[in-house]
Protein backbone atom coordinates (compact mmCIF):
# COMPACT_ATOMS: atom_id res chain seq x y z
CA UNK A 1 0.00 0.00 0.00
CA UNK A 2 0.90 3.64 -0.53
CA UNK A 3 1.43 5.61 2.32
CA UNK A 4 -2.00 7.49 3.46
CA UNK A 5 -3.24 9.36 6.20
CA UNK A 6 -4.58 7.09 9.10
CA UNK A 7 -7.73 8.74 11.42
CA UNK A 8 -9.04 6.60 14.15
CA UNK A 9 -12.58 8.18 14.70
CA UNK A 10 -14.44 7.50 18.11
CA UNK A 11 -17.25 9.65 17.24
CA UNK A 12 -19.80 9.10 13.98
CA UNK A 13 -19.42 13.02 13.67
CA UNK A 14 -15.73 13.16 13.38
CA UNK A 15 -16.18 10.25 10.54
CA UNK A 16 -18.50 11.53 8.71
CA UNK A 17 -17.09 15.08 8.87
CA UNK A 18 -13.62 13.68 7.97
CA UNK A 19 -15.40 11.42 4.94
CA UNK A 20 -16.57 14.83 3.34
CA UNK A 21 -12.96 15.97 2.24
CA UNK A 22 -12.06 14.83 -0.78
CA UNK A 23 -9.58 11.59 -1.21
CA UNK A 24 -11.20 10.01 2.49
CA UNK A 25 -12.40 6.33 2.56
CA UNK A 26 -13.61 4.71 5.17
CA UNK A 27 -12.54 1.44 6.54
CA UNK A 28 -14.29 -1.06 8.85
CA UNK A 29 -12.98 -4.37 9.11
CA UNK A 30 -10.58 -3.78 5.43
CA UNK A 31 -12.22 -6.84 4.01
CA UNK A 32 -13.02 -4.69 1.11
CA UNK A 33 -10.46 -2.02 0.66
CA UNK A 34 -7.22 -3.33 1.48
CA UNK A 35 -7.15 -5.72 -1.18
CA UNK A 36 -8.52 -3.04 -3.42
CA UNK A 37 -5.65 -0.21 -1.88
CA UNK A 38 -3.43 -2.89 -2.84
CA UNK A 39 -4.59 -3.85 -5.92
CA UNK A 40 -4.39 0.22 -6.33
CA UNK A 41 -7.76 -0.41 -8.47
CA UNK A 42 -9.22 3.65 -7.67
CA UNK A 43 -8.27 6.16 -10.18
CA UNK A 44 -7.18 8.50 -7.09
CA UNK A 45 -5.41 6.88 -4.23
CA UNK A 46 -6.72 7.97 -1.09
CA UNK A 47 -5.29 10.36 1.00
CA UNK A 48 -6.60 9.95 4.49
CA UNK A 49 -7.87 6.07 5.46
CA UNK A 50 -10.66 6.76 8.22
CA UNK A 51 -11.08 3.74 10.60
CA UNK A 52 -14.60 3.48 11.88
CA UNK A 53 -13.69 0.20 13.81
CA UNK A 54 -12.52 2.48 16.95
CA UNK A 55 -16.26 4.05 17.07
CA UNK A 56 -17.51 2.45 20.37
CA UNK A 57 -20.63 1.07 20.79
CA UNK A 58 -22.04 0.07 17.30
CA UNK A 59 -21.23 -3.88 17.00
CA UNK A 60 -24.33 -5.06 19.07
CA UNK A 61 -26.93 -7.48 17.99
CA UNK A 62 -30.18 -7.10 20.28
CA UNK A 63 -33.77 -7.31 19.94
CA UNK A 64 -35.78 -4.23 20.82
CA UNK A 65 -40.03 -5.03 20.90
CA UNK A 66 -40.71 -6.41 17.46
CA UNK A 67 -36.86 -5.26 15.76
CA UNK A 68 -33.60 -7.28 15.73
CA UNK A 69 -30.80 -4.54 15.85
CA UNK A 70 -27.80 -5.12 14.40
CA UNK A 71 -25.19 -2.25 14.41
CA UNK A 72 -22.82 -2.00 11.34
CA UNK A 73 -19.88 -2.60 12.80
CA UNK A 74 -20.84 -6.37 14.54
CA UNK A 75 -18.69 -9.06 12.77
CA UNK A 76 -20.17 -11.51 10.55
CA UNK A 77 -18.65 -14.12 12.40
CA UNK A 78 -20.64 -12.88 15.81
CA UNK A 79 -23.81 -13.03 13.44
CA UNK A 80 -23.29 -16.19 12.66
CA UNK A 81 -22.78 -17.38 16.22
CA UNK A 82 -25.81 -15.08 17.83
CA UNK A 83 -28.37 -16.91 19.80
CA UNK A 84 -30.59 -14.06 18.72
CA UNK A 85 -30.02 -13.82 15.20
CA UNK A 86 -30.01 -17.72 14.80
CA UNK A 87 -33.55 -17.43 16.63
CA UNK A 88 -34.78 -14.58 14.68
CA UNK A 89 -33.50 -14.45 11.57
CA UNK A 90 -31.87 -18.01 10.89
CA UNK A 91 -30.75 -17.31 7.22
CA UNK A 92 -28.68 -14.61 7.92
CA UNK A 93 -27.16 -16.50 10.67
CA UNK A 94 -26.39 -19.05 8.17
CA UNK A 95 -25.59 -16.11 5.23
CA UNK A 96 -23.05 -14.53 7.74
CA UNK A 97 -21.36 -17.85 8.68
CA UNK A 98 -20.88 -19.16 5.02
CA UNK A 99 -19.44 -15.71 3.61
CA UNK A 100 -15.83 -15.23 2.71
CA UNK A 101 -13.34 -17.91 5.74
CA UNK A 102 -13.54 -18.51 8.76
CA UNK A 103 -10.77 -16.11 10.22
CA UNK A 104 -11.55 -12.86 7.76
CA UNK A 105 -15.19 -13.43 8.98
CA UNK A 106 -13.83 -12.34 12.78
CA UNK A 107 -12.98 -8.72 11.12
CA UNK A 108 -15.59 -8.02 8.53
CA UNK A 109 -18.41 -6.34 9.45
CA UNK A 110 -21.96 -6.52 8.35
CA UNK A 111 -21.85 -2.76 7.51
CA UNK A 112 -19.05 -3.73 4.81
CA UNK A 113 -20.36 -6.41 2.96
CA UNK A 114 -23.75 -4.54 1.94
CA UNK A 115 -22.09 -1.65 0.80
CA UNK A 116 -18.94 -3.60 -0.42
CA UNK A 117 -17.84 -2.63 -4.20
CA UNK A 118 -18.50 -5.22 -6.97
CA UNK A 119 -16.35 -7.87 -7.80
CA UNK A 120 -16.21 -7.19 -11.94
CA UNK A 121 -13.04 -8.64 -13.09
CA UNK A 122 -12.07 -5.50 -15.33
CA UNK A 123 -13.26 -2.92 -12.11
CA UNK A 124 -10.76 -5.09 -9.89
CA UNK A 125 -7.61 -5.29 -12.36
CA UNK A 126 -4.56 -4.26 -10.95
CA UNK A 127 -3.28 -0.50 -11.03
CA UNK A 128 -6.68 0.86 -12.75
CA UNK A 129 -5.65 -0.85 -16.12
CA UNK A 130 -9.75 -0.33 -17.16
CA UNK A 131 -11.07 2.76 -16.21
CA UNK A 132 -14.25 1.39 -16.80
CA UNK A 133 -17.95 3.10 -16.00
CA UNK A 134 -17.98 2.39 -12.26
CA UNK A 135 -14.82 4.49 -11.87
CA UNK A 136 -16.13 7.43 -14.33
CA UNK A 137 -15.08 6.10 -17.28
CA UNK A 138 -16.33 5.94 -20.48
CA UNK A 139 -17.38 2.53 -21.38
CA UNK A 140 -18.11 -0.92 -19.68
CA UNK A 141 -15.53 -3.72 -20.73
CA UNK A 142 -17.92 -6.26 -19.80
CA UNK A 143 -20.22 -5.69 -22.87
CA UNK A 144 -17.72 -6.64 -25.15
CA UNK A 145 -15.23 -8.54 -23.04
CA UNK A 146 -15.33 -11.64 -20.97
CA UNK A 147 -18.73 -11.89 -19.09
CA UNK A 148 -19.46 -14.72 -17.28
CA UNK A 149 -20.04 -13.43 -13.69
CA UNK A 150 -22.05 -10.63 -15.00
CA UNK A 151 -24.88 -9.44 -14.73
CA UNK A 152 -28.00 -11.61 -16.82
CA UNK A 153 -30.88 -8.67 -16.38
CA UNK A 154 -29.07 -6.32 -18.21
CA UNK A 155 -27.00 -2.69 -16.59
CA UNK A 156 -28.00 -0.27 -14.74
CA UNK A 157 -27.55 3.19 -16.53
CA UNK A 158 -26.26 5.54 -13.97
CA UNK A 159 -24.60 9.34 -13.98
CA UNK A 160 -21.24 9.55 -14.07
CA UNK A 161 -21.40 13.36 -13.94
CA UNK A 162 -24.05 15.57 -15.24
CA UNK A 163 -25.82 15.05 -17.94
CA UNK A 164 -23.70 12.12 -18.88
CA UNK A 165 -25.24 8.60 -18.80
CA UNK A 166 -23.27 5.38 -18.31
CA UNK A 167 -23.53 1.33 -17.78
CA UNK A 168 -22.23 -1.17 -15.60
CA UNK A 169 -23.59 -4.90 -15.93
CA UNK A 170 -20.88 -5.84 -12.40
CA UNK A 171 -23.08 -7.67 -10.42
CA UNK A 172 -23.83 -7.28 -6.37
CA UNK A 173 -22.57 -10.46 -5.05
CA UNK A 174 -22.85 -9.70 -1.26
CA UNK A 175 -23.79 -12.62 0.60
CA UNK A 176 -26.06 -11.12 2.92
CA UNK A 177 -27.52 -8.34 0.29
CA UNK A 178 -30.41 -10.86 -1.07
CA UNK A 179 -31.23 -12.23 2.92
CA UNK A 180 -31.51 -8.65 3.96
CA UNK A 181 -33.78 -8.04 0.93
CA UNK A 182 -36.26 -10.89 1.40
CA UNK A 183 -36.73 -10.10 5.80
CA UNK A 184 -37.18 -6.46 4.61
CA UNK A 185 -34.70 -4.68 6.77
CA UNK A 186 -34.25 -1.23 6.85
CA UNK A 187 -31.17 0.66 6.50
CA UNK A 188 -30.43 3.42 9.09
CA UNK A 189 -27.20 5.50 8.51
CA UNK A 190 -25.93 9.03 10.07
CA UNK A 191 -28.93 10.96 8.25
CA UNK A 192 -32.15 8.59 7.55
CA UNK A 193 -33.86 5.55 7.09
CA UNK A 194 -33.78 3.67 3.89
CA UNK A 195 -35.61 1.07 2.79
CA UNK A 196 -34.68 -2.44 1.49
CA UNK A 197 -35.80 -1.41 -1.87
CA UNK A 198 -33.99 1.51 -1.96
CA UNK A 199 -30.66 0.83 -0.27
CA UNK A 200 -28.85 -0.83 -3.15
CA UNK A 201 -27.90 1.61 -6.08
CA UNK A 202 -25.05 1.79 -8.93
CA UNK A 203 -22.92 4.80 -8.82
CA UNK A 204 -19.35 5.99 -9.65
CA UNK A 205 -17.72 3.80 -6.86
CA UNK A 206 -20.40 3.16 -4.67
CA UNK A 207 -22.75 0.44 -4.48
CA UNK A 208 -25.24 1.56 -2.73
CA UNK A 209 -27.47 4.98 -2.55
CA UNK A 210 -24.90 6.56 0.64
CA UNK A 211 -24.16 9.95 -0.24
CA UNK A 212 -20.83 11.36 0.44
CA UNK A 213 -19.78 11.37 4.31
CA UNK A 214 -22.99 9.22 4.73
CA UNK A 215 -22.36 6.00 7.50
CA UNK A 216 -24.30 2.95 7.59
CA UNK A 217 -25.02 2.78 11.53
CA UNK A 218 -27.49 0.06 12.03
CA UNK A 219 -29.75 -2.64 10.46
CA UNK A 220 -33.04 -3.59 11.98
CA UNK A 221 -34.85 -6.56 10.91
CA UNK A 222 -38.51 -6.70 11.86
CA UNK A 223 -39.10 -10.04 13.48
CA UNK A 224 -41.76 -11.39 11.40
CA UNK A 225 -42.84 -14.65 10.18
CA UNK A 226 -41.17 -14.42 7.15
CA UNK A 227 -38.20 -14.67 9.27
CA UNK A 228 -39.21 -18.43 10.48
CA UNK A 229 -40.09 -19.97 6.88
CA UNK A 230 -37.01 -19.21 4.67
CA UNK A 231 -34.25 -20.87 2.99
CA UNK A 232 -30.55 -18.99 1.94
CA UNK A 233 -28.47 -21.15 -1.01
CA UNK A 234 -25.19 -19.65 -2.62
CA UNK A 235 -23.84 -21.49 -5.70
CA UNK A 236 -19.91 -21.54 -5.48
CA UNK A 237 -17.06 -23.34 -7.10
CA UNK A 238 -15.51 -23.15 -3.73
CA UNK A 239 -16.42 -23.94 -0.36
CA UNK A 240 -14.79 -21.23 1.40
CA UNK A 241 -13.19 -17.91 0.15
CA UNK A 242 -15.66 -17.71 -2.45
CA UNK A 243 -18.00 -14.88 -3.32
CA UNK A 244 -21.27 -16.62 -4.45
CA UNK A 245 -21.54 -16.89 -8.30
CA UNK A 246 -25.59 -17.11 -7.76
CA UNK A 247 -26.76 -16.32 -4.31
CA UNK A 248 -30.78 -17.04 -3.43
CA UNK A 249 -32.94 -15.87 -0.35
CA UNK A 250 -36.37 -17.20 -0.06
CA UNK A 251 -38.97 -16.26 2.31
CA UNK A 252 -42.69 -16.94 3.41
CA UNK A 253 -45.31 -15.60 5.61
CA UNK A 254 -47.03 -18.20 7.78
CA UNK A 255 -49.96 -18.30 5.43
CA UNK A 256 -48.08 -18.68 2.63
CA UNK A 257 -49.96 -15.29 0.81
CA UNK A 258 -46.66 -13.76 0.34
CA UNK A 259 -43.40 -14.95 -0.96
CA UNK A 260 -39.94 -13.06 -0.90
CA UNK A 261 -37.10 -14.11 -3.65
CA UNK A 262 -34.55 -12.39 -4.17
CA UNK A 263 -31.26 -13.32 -6.23
CA UNK A 264 -28.19 -11.71 -5.45
CA UNK A 265 -25.62 -12.09 -8.34
CA UNK A 266 -27.40 -11.63 -10.97
CA UNK A 267 -27.87 -8.10 -11.62
CA UNK A 268 -26.35 -5.06 -10.53
CA UNK A 269 -28.46 -4.42 -7.67
CA UNK A 270 -29.92 -7.77 -5.99
CA UNK A 271 -32.61 -9.18 -7.95
CA UNK A 272 -36.55 -9.18 -7.07
CA UNK A 273 -38.06 -12.27 -9.10
CA UNK A 274 -41.32 -10.40 -8.75
CA UNK A 275 -42.59 -12.68 -11.42
CA UNK A 276 -42.55 -15.49 -9.19
CA UNK A 277 -43.71 -13.94 -6.02
CA UNK A 278 -47.04 -12.93 -8.51
CA UNK A 279 -47.52 -16.72 -9.54
CA UNK A 280 -46.63 -18.19 -6.30
CA UNK A 281 -48.67 -15.52 -3.99
CA UNK A 282 -50.89 -17.45 -1.63
CA UNK A 283 -50.63 -20.99 -3.28
CA UNK A 284 -49.36 -24.03 -2.04
CA UNK A 285 -46.07 -25.20 -3.54
CA UNK A 286 -46.08 -28.17 -5.57
CA UNK A 287 -43.60 -29.59 -7.77
CA UNK A 288 -45.09 -28.61 -10.64
CA UNK A 289 -45.68 -24.91 -9.67
CA UNK A 290 -41.66 -24.68 -8.30
CA UNK A 291 -40.44 -25.48 -11.96
CA UNK A 292 -43.10 -22.90 -12.99
CA UNK A 293 -41.79 -20.43 -10.35
CA UNK A 294 -38.01 -21.12 -11.45
CA UNK A 295 -39.27 -20.59 -15.09
CA UNK A 296 -40.79 -17.00 -13.98
CA UNK A 297 -37.67 -15.97 -12.03
CA UNK A 298 -35.27 -16.03 -15.14
CA UNK A 299 -38.10 -14.89 -17.35
CA UNK A 300 -36.65 -11.48 -18.87
CA UNK A 301 -32.93 -12.61 -18.43
CA UNK A 302 -30.91 -11.68 -21.24
CA UNK A 303 -27.63 -13.10 -20.72
CA UNK A 304 -24.55 -12.16 -23.18
CA UNK A 305 -22.47 -14.39 -24.86
CA UNK A 306 -20.74 -16.10 -21.87
CA UNK A 307 -23.27 -16.08 -18.72
CA UNK A 308 -26.27 -18.19 -19.80
CA UNK A 309 -25.71 -20.54 -17.62
CA UNK A 310 -27.17 -18.22 -14.81
CA UNK A 311 -30.56 -18.32 -16.34
CA UNK A 312 -30.06 -22.55 -15.79
CA UNK A 313 -29.07 -21.84 -12.63
CA UNK A 314 -31.70 -19.81 -11.71
CA UNK A 315 -34.56 -21.56 -12.83
CA UNK A 316 -33.16 -25.27 -10.79
CA UNK A 317 -31.81 -23.20 -7.36
CA UNK A 318 -35.78 -21.47 -7.52
CA UNK A 319 -37.21 -24.77 -7.84
CA UNK A 320 -34.90 -26.64 -5.30
CA UNK A 321 -35.07 -23.96 -2.68
CA UNK A 322 -38.94 -23.60 -2.98
CA UNK A 323 -39.36 -27.47 -2.99
CA UNK A 324 -37.56 -27.84 0.55
CA UNK A 325 -39.24 -24.23 1.81
CA UNK B 1 14.71 -36.28 13.06
CA UNK B 2 13.48 -36.29 16.74
CA UNK B 3 9.85 -35.03 17.58
CA UNK B 4 10.88 -32.11 19.13
CA UNK B 5 12.70 -31.07 16.12
CA UNK B 6 11.54 -28.64 12.90
CA UNK B 7 12.88 -28.85 9.67
CA UNK B 8 16.32 -29.19 9.39
CA UNK B 9 17.67 -27.24 12.26
CA UNK B 10 19.19 -28.62 15.08
CA UNK B 11 17.00 -26.51 17.59
CA UNK B 12 13.64 -27.38 18.81
CA UNK B 13 10.98 -25.52 17.48
CA UNK B 14 10.00 -23.63 20.87
CA UNK B 15 13.76 -22.83 21.70
CA UNK B 16 13.62 -20.73 18.27
CA UNK B 17 10.25 -19.35 19.10
CA UNK B 18 11.57 -18.03 22.60
CA UNK B 19 14.99 -16.98 20.63
CA UNK B 20 13.03 -14.79 18.29
CA UNK B 21 10.67 -13.56 21.03
CA UNK B 22 13.65 -12.46 23.00
CA UNK B 23 15.03 -10.88 20.47
CA UNK B 24 11.81 -8.48 20.02
CA UNK B 25 12.85 -4.41 20.34
CA UNK B 26 10.62 -3.26 23.13
CA UNK B 27 11.80 0.04 22.18
CA UNK B 28 13.18 1.64 18.79
CA UNK B 29 16.86 1.81 19.04
CA UNK B 30 16.78 5.07 17.11
CA UNK B 31 14.49 6.97 16.03
CA UNK B 32 15.81 8.10 12.52
CA UNK B 33 13.64 10.26 10.35
CA UNK B 34 12.75 8.14 7.39
CA UNK B 35 13.24 10.02 4.33
CA UNK B 36 16.52 12.08 5.65
CA UNK B 37 17.55 9.59 7.85
CA UNK B 38 18.02 12.80 10.33
CA UNK B 39 18.46 11.28 14.37
CA UNK B 40 15.78 12.25 16.69
CA UNK B 41 15.64 11.95 20.36
CA UNK B 42 12.22 11.03 21.03
CA UNK B 43 8.78 10.38 18.92
CA UNK B 44 7.98 13.97 19.42
CA UNK B 45 10.93 15.11 17.83
CA UNK B 46 10.26 13.25 15.17
CA UNK B 47 6.83 14.74 14.97
CA UNK B 48 7.84 18.08 14.78
CA UNK B 49 10.42 17.22 12.60
CA UNK B 50 8.19 16.18 9.76
CA UNK B 51 6.15 19.02 10.53
CA UNK B 52 9.11 21.51 9.49
CA UNK B 53 10.29 19.52 6.95
CA UNK B 54 8.34 17.18 5.39
CA UNK B 55 4.64 18.83 5.68
CA UNK B 56 3.30 16.79 3.03
CA UNK B 57 4.39 13.66 3.61
CA UNK B 58 2.36 11.53 5.99
CA UNK B 59 4.49 11.45 9.93
CA UNK B 60 4.60 8.04 11.62
CA UNK B 61 2.80 6.80 14.13
CA UNK B 62 3.79 6.09 17.43
CA UNK B 63 1.94 2.58 18.93
CA UNK B 64 2.45 0.09 21.45
CA UNK B 65 1.48 -3.48 20.86
CA UNK B 66 1.36 -6.15 22.78
CA UNK B 67 2.27 -8.88 20.71
CA UNK B 68 3.05 -12.32 22.80
CA UNK B 69 2.60 -10.70 26.22
CA UNK B 70 5.08 -8.05 25.46
CA UNK B 71 3.79 -4.15 25.09
CA UNK B 72 6.18 -3.08 22.23
CA UNK B 73 6.42 0.77 22.06
CA UNK B 74 7.04 1.39 17.88
CA UNK B 75 7.16 4.19 15.45
CA UNK B 76 6.20 3.42 11.96
CA UNK B 77 4.16 4.26 9.20
CA UNK B 78 0.68 4.23 9.31
CA UNK B 79 -0.22 2.21 6.22
CA UNK B 80 2.24 -0.86 7.14
CA UNK B 81 -0.20 -3.68 7.67
CA UNK B 82 0.22 -5.78 10.95
CA UNK B 83 1.83 -8.71 9.13
CA UNK B 84 4.85 -5.99 7.61
CA UNK B 85 5.26 -4.69 11.18
CA UNK B 86 5.45 -7.55 12.67
CA UNK B 87 8.23 -9.08 10.00
CA UNK B 88 10.15 -5.49 9.88
CA UNK B 89 9.95 -3.77 13.24
CA UNK B 90 9.71 -7.07 15.10
CA UNK B 91 11.13 -9.69 13.45
CA UNK B 92 8.39 -12.26 13.92
CA UNK B 93 8.54 -14.16 10.56
CA UNK B 94 6.30 -16.68 10.94
CA UNK B 95 2.77 -15.22 9.93
CA UNK B 96 3.97 -15.30 6.29
CA UNK B 97 2.73 -12.99 3.78
CA UNK B 98 1.00 -15.15 0.36
CA UNK B 99 -1.60 -13.84 -1.44
CA UNK B 100 -1.81 -10.40 0.84
CA UNK B 101 -5.37 -9.89 -0.12
CA UNK B 102 -7.25 -12.19 2.95
CA UNK B 103 -7.56 -14.77 0.65
CA UNK B 104 -5.07 -17.62 2.15
CA UNK B 105 -4.57 -17.49 5.60
CA UNK B 106 -0.82 -17.52 5.94
CA UNK B 107 -0.70 -14.36 7.74
CA UNK B 108 -3.21 -15.92 10.39
CA UNK B 109 -2.67 -14.59 13.61
CA UNK B 110 -4.53 -14.78 17.24
CA UNK B 111 -5.82 -10.89 17.98
CA UNK B 112 -8.36 -10.73 20.87
CA UNK B 113 -8.72 -15.00 20.92
CA UNK B 114 -9.85 -14.53 17.29
CA UNK B 115 -7.81 -15.95 14.02
CA UNK B 116 -7.54 -12.67 12.27
CA UNK B 117 -5.41 -11.97 9.41
CA UNK B 118 -2.80 -9.52 9.98
CA UNK B 119 -2.40 -8.67 6.42
CA UNK B 120 -5.73 -6.91 5.87
CA UNK B 121 -5.27 -5.12 9.50
CA UNK B 122 -3.52 -1.84 9.98
CA UNK B 123 -1.09 -2.34 12.83
CA UNK B 124 -1.88 1.45 13.47
CA UNK B 125 -5.27 0.00 14.60
CA UNK B 126 -4.25 -2.80 16.98
CA UNK B 127 -3.23 -0.24 20.28
CA UNK B 128 -4.72 -2.18 22.80
CA UNK B 129 -4.82 -5.44 21.11
CA UNK B 130 -3.86 -8.61 22.40
CA UNK B 131 -1.20 -10.13 19.46
CA UNK B 132 -0.38 -13.84 19.55
CA UNK B 133 1.36 -15.08 16.97
CA UNK B 134 2.54 -18.61 15.85
CA UNK B 135 6.36 -18.03 18.09
CA UNK B 136 3.70 -17.06 21.00
CA UNK B 137 2.26 -20.54 20.79
CA UNK B 138 5.40 -22.51 20.28
CA UNK B 139 6.63 -21.53 23.34
CA UNK B 140 3.93 -22.62 25.79
CA UNK B 141 4.52 -26.23 26.27
CA UNK B 142 0.54 -27.20 26.36
CA UNK B 143 0.92 -26.66 22.32
CA UNK B 144 3.92 -28.49 22.38
CA UNK B 145 2.23 -31.85 21.04
CA UNK B 146 0.34 -29.48 18.08
CA UNK B 147 3.72 -28.68 16.88
CA UNK B 148 4.89 -32.73 17.11
CA UNK B 149 1.92 -34.05 15.51
CA UNK B 150 2.15 -31.62 12.96
CA UNK B 151 5.77 -32.61 12.29
CA UNK B 152 4.74 -36.51 12.99
CA UNK B 153 1.85 -36.28 10.54
CA UNK B 154 3.98 -34.59 8.08
CA UNK B 155 1.21 -32.10 7.83
CA UNK B 156 3.61 -29.97 5.69
CA UNK B 157 5.81 -29.91 2.46
CA UNK B 158 7.60 -26.56 1.60
CA UNK B 159 5.93 -25.32 5.34
CA UNK B 160 5.24 -21.68 4.36
CA UNK B 161 1.09 -22.00 4.80
CA UNK B 162 2.30 -24.02 8.27
CA UNK B 163 2.51 -21.17 10.92
CA UNK B 164 -0.96 -19.85 9.22
CA UNK B 165 -2.85 -23.22 9.63
CA UNK B 166 -1.07 -23.81 13.37
CA UNK B 167 -2.40 -19.97 14.46
CA UNK B 168 -5.41 -20.98 12.68
CA UNK B 169 -5.56 -24.90 14.66
CA UNK B 170 -4.86 -23.11 17.98
CA UNK B 171 -7.65 -20.72 18.16
CA UNK B 172 -10.05 -23.46 17.34
CA UNK B 173 -8.68 -25.49 20.16
CA UNK B 174 -9.03 -22.59 22.58
CA UNK B 175 -12.35 -22.30 21.05
CA UNK B 176 -13.24 -25.94 21.26
CA UNK B 177 -10.79 -28.11 22.92
CA UNK B 178 -12.23 -31.14 21.43
CA UNK B 179 -13.31 -30.87 17.92
CA UNK B 180 -14.87 -33.36 14.98
CA UNK B 181 -12.89 -33.87 12.01
CA UNK B 182 -15.89 -31.47 10.18
CA UNK B 183 -15.49 -28.79 12.63
CA UNK B 184 -11.11 -29.20 12.07
CA UNK B 185 -12.08 -28.81 7.85
CA UNK B 186 -14.44 -26.03 8.42
CA UNK B 187 -11.90 -23.99 10.65
CA UNK B 188 -8.95 -24.35 8.64
CA UNK B 189 -11.26 -23.58 4.95
CA UNK B 190 -9.78 -20.17 5.35
CA UNK B 191 -6.15 -22.14 4.40
CA UNK B 192 -5.18 -22.56 1.62
CA UNK B 193 -2.22 -25.39 1.22
CA UNK B 194 -0.50 -25.29 -2.41
CA UNK B 195 1.13 -28.61 -2.02
CA UNK B 196 -1.92 -30.44 -0.70
CA UNK B 197 -1.90 -31.07 2.46
CA UNK B 198 -4.93 -30.40 3.59
CA UNK B 199 -6.05 -33.88 4.83
CA UNK B 200 -3.11 -34.31 6.89
CA UNK B 201 -3.82 -31.69 9.14
CA UNK B 202 -7.32 -32.69 10.38
CA UNK B 203 -5.33 -35.91 11.34
CA UNK B 204 -2.70 -33.55 13.12
CA UNK B 205 -4.90 -32.03 15.20
CA UNK B 206 -7.05 -34.70 15.96
CA UNK B 207 -3.83 -36.78 17.30
CA UNK B 208 -2.85 -33.80 19.49
CA UNK B 209 -6.25 -33.35 20.85
CA UNK B 210 -5.45 -36.69 21.86
CA UNK B 211 -2.07 -36.45 23.36
CA UNK B 212 -2.56 -32.98 25.33
CA UNK B 213 -5.94 -34.60 26.93
CA UNK B 214 -3.23 -37.28 28.29
CA UNK B 215 -0.80 -34.90 29.24
CA UNK B 216 -3.67 -32.99 31.55
CA UNK B 217 -4.82 -36.36 33.22
CA UNK B 218 -1.00 -36.81 33.96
Amino acid sequence: MRPFNHINATTLNQASDALKKSGAVAAAGGGDLFPALKDNIFPEYPKTVINIKSIPDLDYIKVDGDTLRIGALATLADIARSPLVQANAPILAQAAGRASSPSLRETTTIGGNVCQLPRCWYFRKLNNRFNCARKGGERCFALTGDNRYHSIFGGTVFETAPGVKRTCVAVNQGDLAPVLMVLIAKFVTTERVIGNMDFFGVGVLNSTVLNCGEILTEIQIPLSEYAQRSRYKRFTFRKSIDYPVLNLAIAVNKDKSQYHICIGGVAPVPYIAGNAEALLKGREITPELAEQAGIAAAEGAKPYEANAYKVQLIKTLVKRELLAL
Amino acid sequence: MGNNQVGITLKSASEQAAATIAAMPVRPKTIRCPICQQLCLTYADLAEHYASEHPDSVAPTAVTLNVNGINCNLIFEPHLTLKQVLQYHLGLIGAKEMCDRGACGSCTVIMDGKPALSCNILASECEGKIIETVEGIAVIPKWKPLIDEYCKWDAMQCGYCTPGFLVAAKALLDRNPNPTEYEINDALSGNICICGTQPRHSQAILEAVKLMAEGSDI
